[in-house]
């Protein structure tokens, strides 16, 4: 089977370099081993943040760090395009100014572009309501109100806590362990929604502000939508222990976007072998295709970080599973972390060594023709920095840049 | 590079408990009993390692679909876990009724001989009745209809001889539906693998592929049939021939449960058997055939996934050979389980449960309102004919009634 | 008003535990006191061994009969902590089959039942293991989780009405004019409040801190911190316990315990400054898994939850104080007749094992002293939740949590409300603790922050070692204090103390989960120790 690209990973990295690349009219495949990452997402993008500006505070960025070798105007194209972009997938965003999102642990970070719907709170830290509703589902173990309620009442709000049920959210507790919230999330639909959201509106009297746990809205936001017109109050968001709803509706929608754009993706489905000819990769073999060499003019490798088996770490060794790419890591496993898992963990900044076009190498030889997008790059602590979202988004669109 | 992590051992341990599984459960969106995939795989392995009496009977509610498979991101085989968990610690004796249901090969020799009165007595309301209260079969069930010929019999008397024409031939293995209850598909299969010049011969020995006895806890007898297919394949791939199928299922448990489930080595066949439609794709994506298609051929279709091509990662064949007909308006519906899960959805247990995960597909084809919905399952298109009241076909029929049959015979003669 | 107490008991490890529910069977009024938690020291850094006596035969005789009687006791009084496995004693090709003949000797004169069995049928028995042996001795070994032996023991004590503190650090050993110890003051760790508590005797049960007790009383005491590295794997890999038939060596006793299996140990001398921070090295990982896999080879590609190391205290004999001549048995010093120190007690050495005779021997000279005359019942009365028939599980119509739970609290499983849809919901889904267990946890046995809770019901104890549950658990302890600042830092304070077990053996699927819980805190969350620090 014959692609103009084939990119090898279907999360946010991979989808938005696929969709980049179908909107210019190239036939893409995208293979996914299983979900992504997207999963446990927290609701916002994070460019940088660590620093209150971002912009600036990437100049000093060692050249290493994929902003480095995105370039300065480059960022700023490519961030300025990021709200349209994922509007025209459905996927609607806030990120106008400067704003923080708020944890699931009530902390606040700066965050970039946000999901509708979720509650996020202002640089100056100024909240426009002075009396929150905190409701969550009762017997819901993935979102703590105590904690969201300790963090906004340092924003001045001042918070009452609530829990709200339902016969139909009753049966699902009777699971000890499938009170989550995308079950949550698929229960609120339709008339069950309706009834929700009179409970809501029934508890929140006299209060400025609903906040719920992010458990409605899984296909689109068109649930979300709803829930808000329904209630007469503001109704806001904050993101829940995975799995994480608002993130498993960017990945439906960016899926749906890619594929009625004319891509084709292959989830559960492992690339096994790299068919390689003078410094370009020709081909790939898959678990599902077999003796089916997928070819492709370009390739994206876009297969994330360890947890999503983008690297693999044995004993004494790093390595990139798929091709056996060069690598950024250390082989002494001693130097691979630090003692308190809150300092910055040095395996987390293990990735591919790729060129200013972000192109990994084999054996020292850089391959031509794939080019490594996301987590899977090294050079940079996507926790400590607070920019993974901001890498994957801006590296996939670059490199969708370059490859057409 | 990747090392395939085919054991089954210890594969529980590549979990890393995301949760990402249970978010595409068919089961547990709709039953809360069941405790959901990690639960019942990966974490419930760990227990049952401990002591087998931490074995949970809703295990069986398990469809078999392995969604979960192919949406965790760490390899774990979730699906084949709680499978090997059932077949190893399940202490429920099979009954009856699921002895009649697994052994489809058995009934269905019985029923086409009487075909008109089982066809007849399946569908009447007192027998159903009777399923119901003795049998345990959900009376809402329609049976699918048993043909009075079997495909073998006519393929022997109508079909063979015409084969020897072809000096390029493939294998068959036709499965007990296109058997038994709809021998139309498997003669569309023969009037397309001549139309593109290869000759069909069948297996020397087939038995059922035995996924309605693995999933109804027959270990046994499915391992005896599957050692017997397995014969069969090799002298069939050993002649040369490719095996091909026209059921997703079947063709799903011949390369993975095989191995997975029952623990035999299919490793030497099991790249060689396929569906059709991906050896028919390969063909003319090579350019090693041509299909040439009826000009007045117009239809809206519909493509539903069956759980097991989503597993075996192969839609993208029929797809891509439904978009090559013209007249074809083709919509690829979202993937969802239609919660027949072969014999699942017959159980009077079961039954509420099977039409409920179906909902959303059939929601969406009812508002596509489409000419034919085309799947590669059987038991899908029992579920959805019934459900929907739109038609099923296989991918394979349809491509049979497009295909200008003469003209693709002329080139690729 | 000062509270008087007939006796103190320094030391919240099994020892002190057996002591402190010994002492108030016997109708004297205890207080138990620890430094942080319950079985923070050696108790909860060891195999989880029940031994039979079998490892000491041939070494060591008195240790050996001593161990096979406790053994047998243990598996009546505990029967909710004890699994009754068995072991097997292997050779393998590089042993000395020569070796097997005196070992299965002098088992049996220590009144072991120990028997030589065929390779083929150990291999049946215990499929996991190492198919090139080339002999095996079946022994009464078992597993027994020191964690609720200890708690059970605790939880007995204070039924008998000793009162029991935790987090609460000795500083001085208080003594009247005539040089005779009458109480101790001890500092809060939390509040750094300082208080004290008076008795008529006070018996250091503090394993090798007790070294450091006893200096404040003005003894010496002889000991040698000796450190064992152990590590645990994700699942049980053998369901017997596998030891080598050798002379005891390093890493060549694989124990099942629970839902998981450990290796262990290394013995090497650590100085004492290092007793509070023991890290294992990579050299001991090597050590560990080289010699693991040699008792059973699929180790090799089995998960590694942790490393973690506990210290033995070994005592010199008194007339030795180079330290030369160890004893591993028991140390019961009556530093009255000893060190002219009257009221103060010194029960060490020792091991696990043999707990309940070393607190039988503590208990016994402290009623001698205070002129009680109790008999020591602890061998024959069941602890709390144990019972002598205990009942085969439910298996139907109870949830795998609830099963879990009964496996963990025994008959006391009872006291845990499980009748709500809330009580049943899993908190720690790894190792199937509810929302019921963890309240009780809180609310009887003393739970007041994850790290004991994890000691109590196993929370994070499994394989993703609190990437969900930590959460979850914090969650509840919020509601139930109060106070949610507190739990936060908790969490920060929970996933560090996994981080240094998991950091010495974070490679394959272990740093993949790792990373995983890491995203969701510091990502997901926000969590991070600056942010933690500003709430401070």
């Amino acid at each position: 089977m014959k692609f103009d690209t084939i990119i090898i990973g279907g999360g946010l990295a991979g989808l938005t370099a696929g969709i980049s690349l179908v909107n210019k009219g190239q036939k893409t495949l995208i293979v996914s081993s299983g979900q992504s990452a997207l999963h446990f997402f927290s609701g916002s993008f994070e460019l940088l943040s660590s620093s209150d500006n971002p912009f600036d505070a990437m100049k000093s960025l060692p050249v290493s760090h994929p902003y480095s070798k995105i370039g300065k105007d480059n960022i700023l194209r490519l961030a300025g395009s990021a709200v349209p972009f994922f509007k025209s997938a459905g996927v609607t965003l806030s990120g106008e100014s400067s704003h923080k999102r708020v944890t699931p642990m009530g902390f606040l970070k700066n965050a970039w572009l946000t999901s509708d719907g979720l509650l996020t709170v202002p640089a100056d830290g100024t909240l426009p309501w002075k009396k929150a509703a905190v409701v969550n589902i009762s017997g819901f173990l993935d979102f703590h109100s105590p904690f969201v309620c300790a963090g906004l009442e340092k924003c001045g709000l001042e918070c009452r806590e609530f829990a709200v049920t339902l016969p139909e959210l009753e049966k699902l507790r009777h699971n000890p362990t499938e009170m989550r919230s995308t079950n949550i999330a698929k229960t609120l639909t339709g008339e069950v929604l309706d009834k929700f959201a009179a409970e809501i509106e029934r508890v929140s009297a006299g209060c400025d502000v609903v906040i719920l746990p992010a458990v409605v809205g899984i296909q689109d936001e068109s649930e979300c939508k709803r829930l808000c017109s329904l209630v007469s109050r503001p109704v806001k968001m904050v993101a829940t222990f995975p799995p994480s709803v608002p993130g498993i509706r960017i990945q439906v929608q960016l899926k749906r976007q890619f594929c009625a754009a004319g891509g084709t993706f292959m989830l559960g489905d492992t690339v096994t072998e790299g068919v390689f000819e003078g410094g370009l990769l020709k081909g790939i073999y898959t678990r599902n295709h077999g003796d089916t060499l997928l070819t492709a003019d370009n390739f994206v490798i876009a297969s994330g970080s360890f947890f999503s088996h983008g690297l693999v770490a044995e004993r004494n060794r790093v390595y990139e599973p798929v091709f056996g790419l060069d690598v950024l890591a250390s082989d002494e496993r001693g130097e691979w972390f630090a003692t308190d898992i809150f300092e910055n963990q040095p395996y987390m900044s293990f990735g591919l060594s790729v060129d200013n076009e972000f192109r990994p190498s084999l054996g020292g030889v850089t391959i031509g023709n794939l080019r490594a997008v996301g987590s899977v790059l090294g050079g940079f602590n996507p926790l400590k920095e607070g920019c993974g979202a901001g890498v994957a988004i801006l590296t996939a669109m670059r490199v969708a840049e370059l490859i057409s | 590079m990747e090392k395939e992590r085919e054991s089954i051992e210890y594969n529980f341990e590549q979990c890393i408990k995301c949760t990402v599984c249970t978010v595409y459960c068919p089961v547990v969106a709709v039953n809360p009993d069941y405790p959901g995939p990690k639960q019942a795989g990966p974490d419930g392995e760990r227990y049952r390692l401990k002591n087998p009496l931490f074995y949970d009977e809703a295990l069986d509610m398990c469809l078999n679909c392995k969604r979960c498979e192919v949406a965790c991101p760490s390899g774990v085989r979730v699906g084949d876990i709680i499978q090997n968990a059932r077949l190893k610690y399940g202490t429920k004796k099979p009954r009856l009724r699921d002895f009649m249901l697994a052994s489809t090969d058995l009934m269905g020799s019985v029923a086409t001989v009487v075909a008109p009165v089982a066809n007849a007595s399946l569908s009447l309301k007192p027998v159903k009745a009777v399923m119901d209260c003795t049998l345990g079969v959900d009376k809402h069930r329609t049976f699918p209809k048993y043909s009075s010929q079997k495909f073998v019999t006519w393929f022997r008397k109508h079909a063979r001889k015409a084969q020897d024409a072809f000096p390029k031939k493939v294998s068959y293995f036709h499965g007990c539906y296109a058997n038994y209850n709809f021998p139309q598909l498997a003669k569309d299969f023969v009037t397309v693998m001549n139309a593109v010049g290869y000759g069909v011969n069948l297996l020397e020995d087939e038995k059922c592929c035995g996924v309605a006895l693995i999933s109804n806890g027959f270990k046994k007898r499915a391992t005896k049939q599957a050692q017997t297919n397995l014969a069969a394949l090799r002298e069939a791939v050993g002649r040369g021939e490719p095996v091909l199928t026209t059921s997703s299922t079947c063709t799903f448990t011949i390369r993975d449960e095989y191995a997975h489930i029952l623990g035999l080595d299919n490793s030497d066949v099991r790249d060689s058997v396929m569906l059709a439609v991906r050896f028919l794709f390969n063909l003319v994506d090579s350019g090693k055939v041509k299909l040439v298609f009826r000009e007045d051929f117009r239809r809206k279709i519909a493509y539903h996934t069956p759980c097991h091509m989503e597993k075996l990662g192969w839609g993208i064949y029929p797809v891509s050979l439904l978009k090559m007909i013209p007249g074809v308006d083709l919509t690829v519906l979202d993937s969802n389980c239609c919660g027949i899960a072969g014999t699942y959805g017959f159980k009077k247990e079961h039954y509420a449960d099977s039409q409920k995960i179906g909902e959303p597909l059939f929601n969406q084809i009812k508002s596509l309102a489409p000419d034919v919905v085309a799947t590669d399952c059987e038991t899908c298109k029992w579920q959805i004919e019934m459900s929907t009241g739109y038609p099923v076909a296989n991918p394979v029929s349809i491509l049979a009634e497009a295909l200008d049959i003469e003209a693709t015979m002329k080139a690729n003669a | 008003m000062v509270q008087e107490y007939d006796v103190i008991v320094i030391g919240g490890g099994i020892t002190g535990a057996g002591v402190a529910r010994d002492a108030s069977m016997r109708g004297l009024k205890t207080l138990l006191v620890e430094r942080h938690d319950l079985t923070d020291g050696a108790t909860g850094r060891n195999h989880g061994l029940l031994h039979s006596g079998a490892r000491y035969a041939v070494t060591d005789s008195e240790s050996a009969s001593e161990c096979i009687r406790e053994n047998m006791i243990l598996r009546r009084i505990a029967s909710h902590c004890v699994e009754q496995t068995d072991g097997l004693f292997i050779t393998l090709p590089e042993d000395d089959l020569g070796y097997q003949a005196t070992f299965i000797e002098s088992c049996r004169k220590a009144g072991i039942n120990a028997f030589a069995i065929d390779p083929k049928e150990a291999i049946r028995l215990e499929p996991s293991v190492n198919k090139s042996l080339i002999g095996a001795v079946r022994v009464p070994d078992g597993a027994v989780d020191p964690f609720r032996l200890t708690i059970a023991n605790v939880v007995d004590a204070q039924l008998h009405g000793a009162d029991v503190l935790t987090y609460k650090q000795v500083t001085s050993i208080l003594k009247d004019d005539s040089g005779r110890v009458t109480g101790i003051g001890v500092t809060d760790l939390h509040t750094k409040q300082q208080t004290k508590y008076y008795s008529k005797i006070v018996i250091n049960a503090a394993g090798i801190w007790g070294h450091g007790i006893a200096q404040m009383a003005g003894a010496q005491v002889n000991m040698f911190p000796a450190k064992g590295a152990l590590l645990i794997f994700g699942h049980r890999v053998n369901n017997m316990v596998l030891n080598r038939c050798r002379k005891p060596a390093d890493a060549d006793i694989l124990v099942p315990g629970d839902t998981i299996c450990l290796i262990g140990t290394t013995s090497s001398r650590v100085p004492f400054e290092e007793v509070d921070n023991m890290n294992v090295t990579p050299q001991e990982v090597e050590v560990l898994m080289r010699e693991g896999e040699k008792l059973a080879p699929s180790l090799a590609s089995t998960r590694i939850l942790r490393a973690y190391a506990g210290v033995r205290p070994l005592v010199a004999a008194d007339n030795d104080p180079s330290g030369r001549s160890i004893s591993r048995g028991i140390v019961c010093l009556d530093h009255e007749t000893r060190d002219g120190i009257p009221g103060f007690i010194t029960i060490t050495g020792g091991k696990l094992m043999t707990y309940r005779l070393m607190a039988e021997w503590a208990v016994d000279l402290a009623c001698k002293k205070l002129g009680v005359d109790r008999k020591c019942e602890t061998a024959e009365v069941c602890l709390p939740g144990s019972s002598a028939t205990p009942q085969e599980q439910p298996r139907v119509g109870t949830t795998i949590g609830q099963r879990a739970a009964r496996g963990r609290h025994g008959e006391r499983t009872s006291q845990i409300s499980l009748s709500s849809d809330t009580d049943r919901s899993i908190v720690c889904e790894c190792e199937e603790v509810s929302v019921g267990e963890v309240n009780y946890a809180i609310e009887k046995l003393g739970v007041t922050g994850l790290v004991d809770m994890r000691r109590r019901t196993r929370v994070g104890m499994g394989t993703c070692q609190g990437e969900l549950c930590a959460c979850r658990a914090a969650g509840l302890l919020a509601k139930a204090d109060g106070c949610a600042r507190k739990a936060i830092s908790n969490v920060a304070d929970f996933l560090n103390e996994r981080w240094k077990g998991i950091r010495p053996i974070a490679w394959g699927e272990t740093l993949c989960e790792a990373q995983f819980t890491s995203w969701i805190y510091e990502g997901v969350c926000g969590l991070n120790d600056s942010q933690e620090k500003r709430i401070q």
